[in-house]
């Protein structure tokens, strides 16, 4: 009997020890936070937080949304230097739907581009929210809130320029319950404006080394030009761009052909560039396969259909300019074999190219001035353009108005680089031109995209419709 | 005098509950008389015999259990003595006293045990006045027995349903206690009485047969197989049940159906067995998970599986461990390699689905998309070793390949295409148009201008003859083989079981296939007769080789099947050198038609393995506190690693590609589950009427995984396909973790056997629920009635068993992200002086009032059992209603994210459950009907703040909607209303917005809204995945030694959104297509079946017919003949005692299938993950029809 009782000590001995080895009852046990991802409240915190979110913020720009592909498309394609040829499955068919004005409110294309721009904008939004209350170097703090700035600006201006009622959203956002304010473009500008004004104060004139490709208070004010211009303010454009032509660190390079390519990326012309880089790292762009038609150069993938040069802009080039044969490679016997070498890239990488995208160059702060200053002041910011490219200079003796010599120059010397579109609206040109190259009537030819039908029947009392998709 | 010293001694237990531990102590005193003369001498009336009166002596019917190996009876009797409460009081010369003896009585009466301890001593136990154990020598058996004896009988015992002889089976005269038992040949020999007049077969697992003597001497009998009637047990959360007690709702399948059946995993085995739980097999690909549900879904965007507990351990089904290629679009993600393939189908004893809230609650925030328990096989104690060896191979066909074009319609086809548009488009027939084409032939492009969609392809028009099967192609026949051997037994204080088996099974698709090792073992000892250790260990070691199958033709990289299917029959497979043709534009045919991968090229160039090594078991100690109370605790683990090798080969052109681009990713990844859990249970019983049984609990568990991944590209060759081979480009590892602390309880009662009410309660606290919302409390009560055993059902002798059961409980799903409460930032990086830079921005918007979903459910049922078990089942209605809802609802894209975590939203399951089984004729010939049939509706009950409805982009843009009203992720999209046969009827129908400039052949689409016109307003639900109802059938037939058994399944008023038809039923002729584009519409006199619209190669410029649609939406109903066995149970005679039992048996799966979906498999989900876009078909891996042969050996 006693070996037993002492057999059942033992055994409760050896039950109580694990026991006393639970210690996980606490709160602490529950509480667990994620250990491999960074989040928001512990973020946003020190300088190296700040500049990490700004590449973030950058990033946004890369987007197949953005100027990764859609922005592309949308500026470019819909205008008349370029066409949705042969090639197009049914997947790609919503691309001739842009092309030719078919595009319909559900389109996927709209519907990226309007959420990756916000996207991009709710991460500048936090960067701006945040960085008055953090404690490091103010010269970075600075610069990190201009270039938040320029970028939201960016995005909101070529918003505008695709959808034109959108909404403005400048904080945080909070809960999923926040209201959207669809406002009109105009107030959508006039808030760039600020931004930009406030962004040139913050934002250092140049950069090197490392921080080569972020964007400087003259590309602020470029682009604050650029949106003045939209806007009509004229005088306040002249005084901007002026400043940007006299002050600023930009020349014309002096051949054309050296533009472009993965080597000859940030030079003195480059304003602001959308950053790229090959190798298979996701940081690659979709320009060759966009530019480039099936069979030359490598091929295109991903069901894109490639943009096909129009015989429009093929034939608008004058004898003897130097940038038609670096805009088009018309070896090919047949118009759809035409293709655009700008942006060719060796080696091939399908939609992953090393190719950089030009938001703004030297020559568009010139043309702009041009458009800016108005007759006759304004040739001579065309003939340096016109004479870098090989041709003599033109003035009010020349036929055609002034704006149509402006518009055509800025049509060969930014061909296919998503100028055209907002060039034919700014000057007013955008139905009759599109309306003789598609042979339609004007009425067809929109001047804004529909506003994507998700974001009407996500908040269907906030957001409208685009009258002319009503 | 040798008195008895009188003993005193505490018992101390423990329980650890929320760390308090409180020790019990219970003193007992016993003294004892002795008598110095035999207890024969005591008058009869001063004892009362335990045979007789062990039902009114209340010691003598309380519980203990004794074990004792090889121990001298007078040991064995103090202490059932003591265990008693009594004295004890002997003479200690009795002889018996001193044999050694093995008891092994578990939770007997004292009675029983004593009867059991004396058994043939001759001697009876008795109880003395003064409450002490005595014993009486047994009266003399009757003399006249011995000498009337004069008959011997002999005979043979085996088993009705396969003739195999039984051994052990108790023979017995009715009324004496004459008897013996069977040997290992089944065959007994007894004398009995001239007189005798019935003879008794028993046999544990086997019912009960009585046979009159008569004149026979010679006795072939056959012992029935007990039928999984209302008296088995059920595993029910933290214990087992008594299926007669059982209140909740619990359906259970047994290792018969599990075993030798040609799948990977149970739960293929599972499908159509039981009502309620509806297995889709939503992809052929060995090895790759289906999907299971319980009673519906009842989640939109949480997780939709169920709990699985393997032996008591609560396991992740976590397939996000296996990882994704970077590179491949989460939609075309093929579906996932099977973490429970890593459980052998042979080892599980049996499978208990807690369907209901009350059976479920007991597993709180786990339980709401139900629970499945998972029993493995045990040794048993005293069992002869059993070796057991099993085996099946056979061969796999591709079944249900689509009707695609040959090269002829094909040609007819694009020609067709072509015409209409370049008619259309530029009037070439009309003299007066600018574009009149003078030399237009439907059949050439002469004068045709440089349009690619106006321009027949060349090959087309200048055909050399070449007529490709492309799916013949990729399918070939492919082998599947399985072995087991298994060795299980026990001794007295010990049972074992261990098995090791192999499964390998080949691809249809050549390159594919799954490969499984697993060892097992399981033991349970008796450290003493209160204290039981066990442990518990599975390893397995799987192999998934996998290809990328169920992915569309333009994914990277590429699906085979889904390239194969769009490839152009006037296409030569392979070049001179039988390398596949990818070059010279030989898949592609010029502008306007869309290129394709080789398949075969595909099949060759890509591998993608898996490797899913797991290890997982548990260690338990039980300790008997007192007879009433034992305590457990169990420490469980799950230790799960995948490799993941993937490479992309330099033979592989994308398309039209010229150039390849190799690259490989290799992952690995770890999980690691752990549990430990304390239990308290306590059973008593409170005079005769009322039993009463308590659990109480604490437990806590915790996962942590880890993953990492490195990319490699630029691979020069393809002689090594590890990453080393190329350059590394890119890497991630991640590193995540729940953890869940809970408390439990649970209560049995039961009055006079009729009434019967559980209640439980569990309290959980996770990790995953935001900070301010960490703790959930589940409770659940249900309630039966016996009414079979009512007084006054006595009479209706029809009727064996009738119980009806109700309940109602919360229970929780916590299938939410881990750190789905949390605002996350993610990767954004980008690019500054051509350097790669980190970028980081905000990924998803955080809730920190995030908690789990909550189920109601209310469960009423009726199990029922007639004619003596002929016909027994149980029939349920229930009704579920789920609220906060974790959903990520769809907001603003402008407030920079396009969803959000919220709860919110409800859902309601309401169903309809029916079984039943039938034992139709016994007998020589049997045969036996199972059926089980359930019905769900799904609806969603509320949404959003202003139950907006979800539309989800699927794999193909806004396809879906989740809308109150409809069920989750119903399909989204325009309703075709027929086909436009004049260009009066277009100019009569309300004008589509949709469609530019439609003509007759195009689609006419309904105007829902009835407004006039043809808007996207008038997009509504065309259809969803959840079927209206889901069956199962089997029928078993035995004669003499053959059995046979045909399973029939089926779903029924389910839809499929076949996004396959966007290519090949799209008019437009850009690839080859389905056959069924033959019967389209052509001119207003061969308007073709009223289905297809005509065909044009730029319907978006004209009728934009390839919208989406209700003509994408398909009908996925189907039945099969699931499985047909045919067995033969070789005759005990041939095998000479070689071996107990040998059947071989031949067995067809997926023998038929009929159903009118047009693709490969109707139970096609692409996204399986998501609740929100189900059933999308676009690219799948067919289902194979398997023929195997098995031999089953038992030693």
């Amino acid at each position: 009997m006693k070996t037993m009782v002492t057999e059942m000590k033992k055994q409760i001995l050896f039950l109580l020890i694990p026991a006393f080895l639970f210690v996980s009852c606490g709160k602490d046990f529950t509480s667990l936070s994620p250990k491999s991802q960074r989040n928001v409240a512990s973020f946003y915190k020190s300088e190296s937080d700040f500049r990490t979110a700004v590449n973030g913020a950058y990033d946004a720009l890369q987007l197949n949304g953005t100027y990764g592909k859609n922005f592309v498309l949308m500026l470019e394609m819909r205008a008349d230097n370029t066409e949705n040829g042969g090639g197009a499955s049914g997947l790609a068919a919503s691309l001739e739907a842009i092309d030719k004005f078919n595009i319909v409110t559900t389109a996927e294309e709209i519907e990226q581009t309007w959420s990756d721009s916000y996207k991009g904008i709710n991460r500048c939004n936090r960067i701006i929210d945040n960085i008055d209350n953090a404690d490091f170097d103010q010269n970075k703090r600075d610069q990190y809130k201009g270039e938040a700035l320029f970028i939201r600006s960016l995005l909101y201006y070529d918003m505008a320029v695709i959808f034109g009622n959108i909404p403005l959203k400048t904080d945080v956002t909070s809960t999923p319950n926040d209201k959207v304010n669809q406002v009109s473009a105009d107030q959508i500008y006039s808030q760039i404006v600020g931004d930009l004004q406030t962004a040139i104060g913050l934002l250092p004139a140049t950069y090197s080394g490392d921080n080569i490709g972020r964007a400087t208070s003259w590309a602020a004010k470029s682009l604050l030009g650029k949106v003045q211009l939209t806007m009509g303010s004229k005088t306040d454009a002249a005084t901007t761009l002026q400043d940007v032509v006299n002050n600023g660190p930009y020349s014309l390079l002096s051949d054309y052909a050296n533009l472009w390519g993965p080597s000859n990326e940030n030079n003195a012309e480059s304003v602001f560039e959308v950053q790229f880089k090959a190798g298979g790292i996701g940081e690659g762009s979709a320009y060759t396969d966009m530019f480039t038609p099936l069979g030359t150069v490598g091929g295109v993938g991903g069901g894109n259909a490639p943009q096909q040069v129009t015989t429009d802009i093929h034939n608008s080039f004058e004898n003897g300019d130097e940038r038609f044969s670096v805009s088009i490679n018309d070896t090919a016997a047949t118009s759809t074999g035409w293709w655009v070498p700008k942006y060719a890239s060796t080696p091939f990488g399908p939609l992953d190219a090393g190719n950089n995208w030009y938001v703004m160059r030297y020559a568009d702060v010139l043309l702009m001035l041009a458009e800016a200053v108005g007759e006759p002041n304004g040739y001579q910011y065309i003939n340096q353009v016109r004479d870098r490219a090989g041709l003599g200079p033109v003035s009010a003796a020349e036929p055609g108005t002034y704006a149509e010599k402006l518009l055509h120059e800025r049509r060969v010397e930014f061909a296919f680089e998503g100028q055209r579109w907002p060039d034919l609206l700014r000057f007013g040109m955008a139905k009759q031109i599109m309306a003789a190259q598609l042979g339609t009537s004007q009425d067809q030819v929109h001047l804004l995209y529909p506003i994507p039908q998700r974001e009407i029947d996500v908040a269907p009392d906030q957001m409208q419709q685009n009258s002319e998709f009503q | 005098m040798n008195r008895k010293a009188t003993n005193r001694m505490a018992i101390t237990g423990y329980l650890c509950l929320v760390t308090s531990i409180f020790i019990m102590g219970m003193t007992a005193t016993v003294d004892a008389q002795y008598y110095s003369s035999n207890a024969i001498q005591v008058s009869k009336d001063s004892y009362y015999l335990v045979e007789k009166y062990s039902d009114h002596i209340s010691e003598l019917s309380k519980v203990i259990s004794v074990v004792a190996k090889k121990k001298p009876i007078r040991n064995i009797l103090e202490e059932i003595a003591h265990k008693a409460n009594l004295g004890i009081a002997y003479n200690a010369e009795l002889g018996f006293l001193d044999n050694k003896i093995n008891i092994n009585q578990r939770k007997a009466t004292v009675g029983s045990i004593l009867q059991k301890v004396l058994g043939n001593t001759g001697y009876r136990a008795a109880i003395s006045r003064t409450r002490e154990i005595i014993f009486v020598k047994r009266p003399p058996l009757p003399k006249a027995s011995n000498e009337v004896m004069q008959k011997e009988l002999t005979g043979q015992v085996v088993n009705a349903e396969n003739g195999n002889s039984l051994p052990g089976v108790n023979v017995v005269v009715k009324g004496t206690t004459n008897g013996t038992s069977t040997n290992a040949n089944g065959r007994f020999s007894l004398t009995v009485a001239d007189d005798a007049q019935t003879l008794v077969f028993s046999f544990v697992g086997f019912e009960k047969q009585e046979v009159p003597i008569g004149n026979r001497t010679e006795f072939n009998i056959q012992l029935q197989p007990a039928v999984e009637s209302l008296e088995n047990v059920v595993v029910v959360g933290y214990g087992t049940q008594q299926n007669k007690d059982v209140t909740g709702s619990i359906s259970s399948v047994g290792s018969d159906k599990l075993e030798n059946v040609p799948v990977t995993s149970f739960e293929g085995a599972l499908q159509g067995r039981i009502a309620g739980v509806n297995i889709s097999e939503t992809t052929g690909e060995p090895g790759a998970t289906p999907q299971i549900k319980v009673r519906g879904t009842g989640s939109i965007s949480a997780g939709n599986s169920p709990l699985f507990v393997i032996d008591g351990l609560p396991i992740t089904k976590n397939t996000d461990l296996q990882g994704n290629l970077f590179r491949r679009r989460a939609a075309f993600t093929p579906p996932k390699a099977n973490p429970l393939a890593t459980l052998n189908p042979n080892d599980i004893q049996s499978i208990d689905v807690l369907k209901d809230a009350s059976a479920a609650a007991i597993y709180g925030s786990r339980g709401s998309n139900g629970v499945i328990l998972i029993t493995t096989k045990k040794g048993a104690h005293q069992g002869q070793p059993q070796i057991r060896f099993s085996s099946y191979a056979g061969v796999q066909n591709a079944m249900n390949i689509p009707d695609m074009m040959d090269s002829e319609e094909l040609i007819a086809y694009t020609k067709d295409s072509r015409n209409n548009y370049y008619l259309q488009e530029y009037n070439p027939t009309d003299p007066a148009s600018p574009n009149y084409n003078q030399n237009y032939s439907p059949d050439n492009n002469a004068g045709r201008p440089a349009d690619d969609f106006a321009l027949i392809p060349n090959k087309y028009v200048n055909w050399d003859g070449t007529n490709t099967d492309w799916l013949d192609l990729v399918f070939s026949p492919a082998s599947l083989s399985n072995y087991n051997l298994s060795v299980s037994g026990g001794s007295q204080d010990i049972t074992y079981y261990l098995s090791g088996g192999y499964y390998n099974q080949n691809g249809i698709v050549e390159g594919s296939g799954f490969d499984r090792y697993t060892l097992k073992a399981n033991l349970v000892a008796d450290l003493s007769d209160r204290f039981q250790i066990g442990a518990n260990i599975n390893g397995a070691f799987t192999k998934h080789d996998r290809l990328p199958t169920s992915a569309p033709y333009f994914a990277r990289p590429p699906g085979i099947v889904y390239s194969a299917m769009v490839h152009s029959p006037v296409i030569k497979p392979n070049n001179s050198d039988g390398t596949p043709n990818q070059l010279n534009g030989q898949s592609y045919l010029g502008g306007g038609t869309t290129s394709a991968s080789n398949p075969l090229a595909i099949m060759q160039a890509v591998s993608d393995n898996i490797d899913n090594n797991r290890l997982f078991g548990n260690l338990f100690a039980q300790f008997d506190i007192t007879p009433e109370i034992y305590f457990k605790t169990f420490v469980g683990g799950d230790l799960n690693s995948y490799q993941r090798e993937f490479y992309r080969g330099n033979t592989l052109l994308y398309r039209t590609a010229t150039e390849p681009e190799p690259y490989a990713q290799q992952s690995s990844a770890e999980g690691l589950n752990w549990v430990w859990e304390n239990t308290l249970n306590y059973s008593t019983n409170f005079g005769e009427d009322h039993q009463f049984k308590a659990l109480i609990g604490y437990t806590a568990q915790k996962e942590t995984d880890k993953q990492n991944s490195v990319i490699a590209q630029n691979f020069p060759d393809d002689q090594v396909k590890t990453v080393n081979g190329g350059v590394i480009v890119g890497g991630s590892g991640q590193e995540t973790q729940w953890s869940l602390v809970s408390m439990l309880a649970r209560i049995n009662y039961n009055f006079k056997s009729r009434y019967l009410l559980t209640a439980t309660i569990r309290s959980d606290r996770s990790s995953r629920f935001g900070s301010d919302n960490q703790t959930g409390i589940f409770p659940s009560v249900s309630l039966g009635w016996r009414i079979a055993n009512e007084p006054f059902m006595q009479s209706a002798d029809f009727l064996s068993q009738l119980k009806l059961r109700a309940s109602y409980g919360l229970t929780g799903n916590f299938l939410i992200p881990n750190y789905g409460s949390i605002s996350l930032l993610g990767e954004s990086n980008y690019v500054l002086n051509n350097q790669e830079v980190s970028g980081l921005g905000p990924s998803t918007l955080g809730n920190s009032e995030l908690s789990w979903e909550t189920t109601r459910q209310l469960d009423v049922g009726l199990d029922f059992s007639f004619l003596n078990d002929r016909i027994y089942g149980s029939t349920d209605f229930y009704y579920s209603r789920t609220k906060d809802l974790l959903l990520e609802v769809t907001i603003p894209s402008a407030l920079g994210f396009q969803s959000a975590l919220t709860n919110i939203g409800e859902v309601e399951n309401k169903g309809f459950e029916f079984s039943v089984t039938s034992r139709n004729t016994v007998g020589t010939f049997q045969w036996s009907t199972d059926l089980n049939f359930s019905t769900n509706r799904n609806e969603v009950l509320a949404l959003g703040p202003k139950g907006d409805a979800i539309l989800s982009a699927g794999a193909a843009g806004i396809r879906h909607i989740t809308r109150v009203g409809d069920a989750i992720g119903s399909y989204y999209g325009y309703v075709v209303d027929g086909i436009y046969q004049s260009q009066q009827e277009i100019n009569n129908s309300p004008t589509d917005t949709q469609a530019p400039d439609p003509r007759p052949g195009d689609f006419k689409f309904k105007d829902v809204n009835g407004d006039g016109q043809i808007t996207p307003d008038d997009r509504t639900v065309t259809g969803s995945y959840f079927p209206d109802f889901t069956y199962g059938m089997t029928n078993r037939f035995y004669y003499k030694n053959f059995d046979l058994s045909v399973f029939i399944q089926g779903v029924q008023g389910r839809q499929i959104l076949n996004l396959t038809d966007r290519h090949m039923k799209n008019g437009e002729a850009n690839f080859n297509s389905y056959a069924i584009e033959n019967d389209r519409w052509i001119s207003p006199s061969q308007p073709g079946n009223g289905e297809i619209p005509r065909a044009d190669r730029n319907s978006a410029l004209h009728g934009n017919n390839n919208r989406p649609s209700s003509y994408q939406v398909e009908d996925g109903s189907y039945v099969r003949i699931k499985n047909v066995t045919l067995g033969f149970n070789l005759p005990t005679k041939w095998l000479d005692g070689a071996a107990q039992k040998v059947r071989i048996y031949v067995q067809g799966t997926n023998l038929f299938m009929f159903t009118p979906y047009r693709g490969f498999n109707p139970e096609v989900n692409l996204q399986a993950g998501s609740s929100l876009t189900p059933g999308e078909d676009y690219g799948a891996y067919p289902l194979s029809r398997t023929i195997t042969a098995g031999i089953d050996i038992t030693f």
